[in-house]
């Protein structure tokens, strides 16, 4: 009996060691290709009509079918779902032909009548789509179906940079928006656990392939962690848990660059500003004599040229920024007006500037014709160390020309109550993120009558002539035939607002990414997403 | 034990005076080519992130915070000694309203009240008078905490023989309150001890939220600040100086408050 049951032990023993060398000798199984980053927090929704912010516009570029592409790095739309598109010569009447056999990811047809549907709920007042705003009048257009593979769609007025919209409707089963589940882009939403992660999965039916016929995306799945911690975020990065970092602060990335050399790319100047600005605003309770300052165009370009730029990049940003002379960035390369003038700094030039418009020193300190010390708060946001930075910088370098500056440092709440609020304040600090090159997407910044037209917002009529001819500009670049024509407004309101300096700007912080190595086929760009804007492509594991 | 913090605290204090007065660095100025330094001949705990002398900075912060502080402290004691002694001679409907309403602000969240009302402040202040207000408010807002033990000290004196003497033979309030402080010395001192440390920290806490002491005034809040930057703690380890000093100090300021105690 006993020798009955060690007979029976051993046998057990030799069929499970034979398993596991069975296992072991097997060729290993294949990885599942993956690849995981962060977002900065959860995205605030799934509905691709509803995006808003940075996180959800992630998942929804990483999973949403569109007719047309922004290609991030010519800057160029190119066809996606639809195989072809045209404009009328009005520009009121855009027809999409779709490519034939378009599945959604459950595997269901994808026809015109989904992006009718899809169109319409968009444009549907109702809905509160914020991408509607960009069909000028989003009420008035109207959407058909001649058959199953053609859309029009027709505008009352012709809409400049029309394509690139396109690229933020994602098209969803008619009538049955799914939160993402059911998508005909790249891959759809698996999985979410709030403050946790992400999961995305590839679209089975993608109608992606490379030019060996395979399907695409190549990645099987991607994880989107949830992290605010951008110390644990880079943690993780190097420890290989994530495998790229959309955003490196620039204060981490030679750290990130002493631990992991080849992973950091440094692209050169985003699209994106620092600057500052003087409150202009008529009903901000400031001291007339100091408004009086801030109105003068010489006071204002006589603080530009006190402030070394080139050290605000240098010592701000690590090395990781570009002085700035203008709201158009270098990388934009078809905006930028080469002609405008280099960034110059001469505190000697902003002294004597000053002494023309009537300032004299006393001391170390500026008086103003009526005698009152030129002395003057900027504020800034707290927790942002560049700025902080560049506020103290900023501070020193007007000290040289006798200006007391109070650097005053407010978390983002109260900051924004001054700014848009209670116009209580006298100068600020603050940067802007530009998400598309299109100079028509800053019109809410540069027309007078807008309330993001910070130094001055919301003008019944423009206060000066140069806002009424910046507001004049704007529009007829808006309403322009020809990109040539609007090429020649844009780069004379640059010129205009050079030679004014209602905001004064500062740097543009570079590009900043980390990629693992192990990632392959990755493809740069200055436009959002930085780094997966060619997802379909990238394979994991292949280096 | 009590002797040597105090003297060691006396001595970094002569220190950092000797260093404000004797450094040839203002505590403002930047030298650009020399940012994140490390310890050299000229500056001799190297510079932080804008290129200013740390020693200076340093030293500055170490008055500043106890000097601050100090104030601070004497004024939340004094407030709370009033209202204890208050509560505790005044009519008994009125001890009771002035003891809940310390109870009451004792529940207040402090931190985010001190950060709405240095939002609510003018913005343009030179930084000695952002100095000036934070400290202020931190020995406006102190006080509660001491009210009661004020309070149960002096309802203690109240019924002692001397003060009943004293009172039957008409001495004035005030003569009487003067008689009665050096009773409540002891609770005093080991209270003003106790804040100051507290205020210290207050004081440090804003400064990383940004909202303590303006720039380029040098505070501990402001060098802490410079921790969060975790690429520039990586550079140079220098920049673990001000919160070591700062330890050193809130122990040094502990040892003589646990000889009080004892």
């Amino acid at each position: 009996m006993n020798a009955g049951k060690i007979t029976l032990a051993r046998k057990i023993f030799f069929l499970v060691l034979g398993a596991l060398l069975a296992l072991l000798l097997l060729p290993a199984p294949v990885v599942a290709q993956e690849i995981a980053w962060s977002l900065k927090y959860d995205p605030r929704t799934f509905d691709p009509a509803l995006v808003d912010d940075q996180a959800s516009e992630m998942v929804r570029f990483l999973t949403g079918g569109v007719l047309l592409r922004l290609n991030r790095v010519t800057q160029q739309v190119e066809p996606s779902l639809a195989s072809s598109w045209t404009i009328s010569p009005d520009g009121k009447l855009i027809t999409f032909h779709l490519r034939d056999h378009l599945r959604f990811s459950d595997g269901s047809a994808l026809t015109s009548a989904d992006v009718v549907s899809t169109l319409k709920r968009v444009l549907d007042p109702a809905t509160q789509a914020p991408v509607a705003e960009e069909f000028i009048d989003a009420k008035s257009v109207t959407v058909d179906a001649p058959d199953t593979l053609t859309v029009r769609v027709h505008l009352p007025q012709r809409v400049v940079g029309i394509g690139k919209v396109f690229d933020e409707i994602a098209i969803e089963p008619a009538n049955h928006p799914s939160q993402g589940r059911i998508t005909a882009g790249s891959f759809f939403v698996a999985d979410y656990k709030r403050g946790e992660s992400v999961l995305l999965q590839h679209n089975p039916y993608y109608w992606r392939r490379d030019v060996n016929g395979s399907q695409l995306p190549y990645l099987a799945t991607v994880k989107l962690g949830i992290l605010t911690n951008r110390d644990q975020d880079e943690l993780r990065f190097v420890r290989g848990q994530y495998q790229l970092i959309e955003s490196v602060p620039a204060e981490n990335f030679s750290v990130l660059a002493q631990k992991a050399p080849h992973a950091v790319h440094d692209l050169g100047p985003s699209l994106n500003t620092e600057q500052m600005w003087f409150n202009q605003s008529p009903v901000a309770p400031i001291p007339a004599f100091e408004r009086a300052w801030f109105t003068s165009r010489a006071f204002r370009n006589a603080i530009s040229l006190a402030i070394r730029r080139s050290d605000l990049a240098r010592i701000a940003y690590d090395g990781h920024a570009t002085p700035a002379n203008g709201f158009v960035s270098p990388a934009n390369k078809i905006w930028y007006n080469q002609s405008l003038p280099p960034v110059h700094e001469d505190t000697n030039a902003a002294l004597a500037l000053l002494i023309k418009e009537g300032f004299h020193k006393n001391g170390a300190t500026l008086i103003d014709r009526d005698g009152h010390p030129v002395t003057f708060s900027l504020l800034t946001n707290a927790g942002n160390h560049a700025r902080e930075k560049m506020a103290s910088l900023v501070q020193q370098d007007l000290a040289a020309i006798g200006i007391t500056v109070n650097v005053v440092m407010l978390d983002f709440p109260a900051l924004i109550e001054r700014l848009m609020h209670t116009q209580n304040y006298e100068a600020a600090l603050l940067g802007l993120s530009n998400v598309e090159p299109d100079p028509s997407s800053m019109m809410n910044v540069w027309l007078s009558s807008s309330p993001n037209h910070q130094w001055n917002p919301s003008e019944k009529t423009p206060a000066t002539p140069w806002e009424a001819e910046i507001d004049r500009l704007m529009n007829a670049q808006s309403a322009a035939a020809s990109d040539a024509e609007r090429k020649r407004s844009v780069d004379r309101v640059q010129q205009i607002i050079s030679e004014e300096q209602p905001f004064i700007y500062l740097v543009y912080p570079n590009a900043l990414y980390a990629v693992s190595p192990s990632l392959s086929n990755v493809q740069f760009s200055v436009l959002q997403p930085g780094i997966v804007s060619n997802i379909d492509f990238i394979k994991a594991g292949a280096k | 034990m009590r002797l040597i913090a105090a003297s060691i605290l006396l001595l970094l204090t002569l220190t950092a005076s000797v260093v404000m007065l004797g450094v040839p660095y203002h505590y403002a100025q930047q030298d650009r080519d020399n940012i994140n330094a490390g310890a050299t001949h000229q500056h001799w705990t190297g510079t932080d992130d804008l290129g200013r002398d740390r020693t200076v900075r340093l030293a500055g912060a170490l008055l500043l915070g106890l000097i601050g502080a100090a104030a601070a402290s004497a004024l939340a004691g004094s407030l709370a000694v009033s209202a204890g002694m208050g509560a505790a001679f005044a009519p008994v409907w009125l001890g009771r309203i002035i003891l809940y309403l310390s109870d009451v602000a004792l529940t207040l969240p402090w931190l985010f009240l001190l950060m709405m009302v240095r939002s609510a402040l003018p913005l343009n202040l030179a930084p000695i008078h952002s100095a000036t207000l934070t400290f202020l408010l931190l020995g406006l807002l102190g006080w509660p905490a001491f009210v009661r033990a004020n309070h149960a000290r002096a309802r203690t004196l109240r019924t002692a023989g001397w003060l009943v003497h004293g009172r039957a033979a008409g001495l004035h309030p005030l003569q009487l309150a003067r008689q009665l402080l050096p009773h409540l010395a002891p609770l005093l001192l080991t209270q003003f001890l106790i804040y100051i440390p507290v205020c210290i920290v207050a004081e440090a806490n804003l400064g990383t939220m940004g909202l303590g002491i303006s720039e380029p005034l040098p505070s501990w809040g402001s060098m802490l600040l410079a921790l969060q930057n975790s690429a520039l703690s990586a550079n140079t380890h220098w920049i673990y100086l001000p919160i070591a000093l700062l330890v050193f100090v809130l122990l040094l300021l502990e040892m003589l408050l646990v000889e009080v105690k004892s």
